[in-house]
């Protein structure tokens, strides 16, 4: 299994966010996981990440066997796990090239591979951009700063299809989209399924989801999952909300 | 006085005449305490002074800034921007004192310091201050004091960039309008032993 997330549960400050989640993920296998606000989603997303803050007060989270709680977050990144921001960081001084040629070389580094050459980094880097129809000078605009939602959206896709992980967390990255920023981001997903890769797209209404087909949703309130099954479960909440669950 | 940028000398004062323009650029690298004194006096019309400094402070260093802009004739303009990092239970003071004479009108003056704490034992003590006896002015000043942005840090490590080397990248990016050019090496260096 990729990830397996047993009984856990997590608090910020003193706010018992998550309940008792239990997960597990295959390769190859796109969750969706939905839930009103407030049911627990970002955090999930956060606690995975190792986002400081959250507290974990019970359960286990393993990543490729391996205890993904015990990792910081780089770690978590070097091992192949991505979060595609809610609201993306703004960096200001530092440049889209430097930003990703740094987490690009810190990832083979602890791997054992050397540096990679700034040619051959820059010429992925056009590849990826252009993938996800980004113009060719963000490469050296500051990251995110002055962006539009849907340029910050589609600098997350270009990073994750970078930096090629194996799990990928997108959490709300279809919330104020446009449609065709939308297909975007969709097509960017859609082409990086592979029968490795695996991806847990986190929202609250459906929008990505017609474009996104998971294998499994997932309804998440109160901090617990409390219904499991597939597509069917999209158009259910679509005309009924979540309060039949 | 020229026209090039040097590295200042701690203590000095400096009288700029009529059209002339001084540039003046201040490095304090971590290793030593200092106290920086300069005075400077825009004494005829149109004269300039632009000034620039950074610090990076560590240890139990000491660094004292007191800068005294003095516009005295018409037309002048002075800019200061000092952006400065303390570290260890360093202790930064800085003093810097915009004057504008009764008959300096239409002068520009603007001033900002902006400070970065690493830890809590370190202070940074900032006072900008305005004496305007004209009317027709522009001037500005602004300080902060803040620390590194955790929201960044997190970004960047989830990225798998490692905590040190985010703080590195986001302390460069602080310094970089104040860092003299090609010194960047160096100064890289010394942000690392800061972190150490």
């Amino acid at each position: 299994m990729l990830l397996e997330i047993k009984n856990l549960h997590a608090r910020v400050e003193d706010k018992e966010i998550l309940n008792g989640i239990d997960l597990t993920i295959g390769p190859g296998e796109v969750h969706a996981i939905m839930g009103p606000n407030g049911a627990g989603k970002s955090t999930l997303a956060a606690v995975l990440t190792g986002k400081p803050g959250y507290e974990v007060t019970e359960g286990t989270v393993l990543f490729q066997g391996k205890d993904l709680l015990a990792m910081a977050p780089e770690e978590r990144a070097w091992a192949g796990l991505f979060l595609s921001f809610q609201y993306p960081i703004e960096i200001p001084g530092v440049t889209i090239t430097a930003f990703m040629k740094a987490a690009v070389n810190a990832k083979r580094k602890a791997s054992g591979l050397p540096e990679m050459k700034t040619g051959d980094f820059l010429k992925l880097m056009k590849e990826k951009m252009a993938f996800v129809q980004m113009k060719p000078e963000f490469a050296k605009r500051e990251v995110n700063v002055g962006f539009s939602g849907g340029e910050k959206k589609r600098n997350e896709i270009f990073q994750m299809a970078l930096l090629d992980p194996a799990l990928s967390i997108l959490d709300e990255t279809d919330s104020g989209l446009d449609v065709d920023a939308l297909k975007i981001v969709a097509d960017g997903v859609n082409t990086l399924r592979s029968p490795e890769k695996s991806a847990i797209i986190v929202t609250h209404y459906h929008k990505l989801l017609e474009y996104v087909q998971p294998d499994f949703v997932h309804v998440l309130k109160a901090g617990c999952i409390v219904k499991t099954g597939g597509e069917e479960l999209i158009e259910a909440i679509e005309s009924k909300g979540f309060d039949q669950f | 006085m020229g026209h090039g940028k040097y590295i200042a000398p701690p203590k000095g004062q400096y009288q700029v005449q009529a059209g002339e323009i001084l540039n003046l650029q201040f490095v304090v690298l971590p290793g030593e305490s200092k106290d920086i004194d300069v005075s400077i006096d825009l004494c005829g019309p149109g004269a300039e002074a632009h000034l620039k400094g950074m610090y990076l402070c560590n240890g139990n260093e000491r660094v004292n800034f007191r800068i005294v802009m003095h516009h005295k004739a018409h037309g002048c303009k002075s800019t200061q921007l000092f952006n400065g990092i303390a570290g260890g239970s360093a202790q930064v003071s800085f003093g810097g004192t915009i004057v504008v004479a009764p008959d300096a009108q239409q002068t520009e003056a603007y001033q900002e310091n902006h400070n970065i704490v690493l830890t809590p034992e370190a202070k940074v003590d900032t006072k900008p201050q305005l004496e305007i006896y004209a009317d027709d002015v522009k001037c500005s000043h602004g300080a902060t004091v803040g620390q590194l942005n955790e929201d960044e840090l997190f970004y960047m490590r989830s990225r798998g960039i490692p905590e040190k080397e985010a703080k590195t990248l986001q302390m460069l990016s602080f310094l970089s309008p104040v860092i003299p050019e090609g010194r960047e090496e160096e100064i890289l260096l010394s942000l690392y032993h800061v972190l150490e």
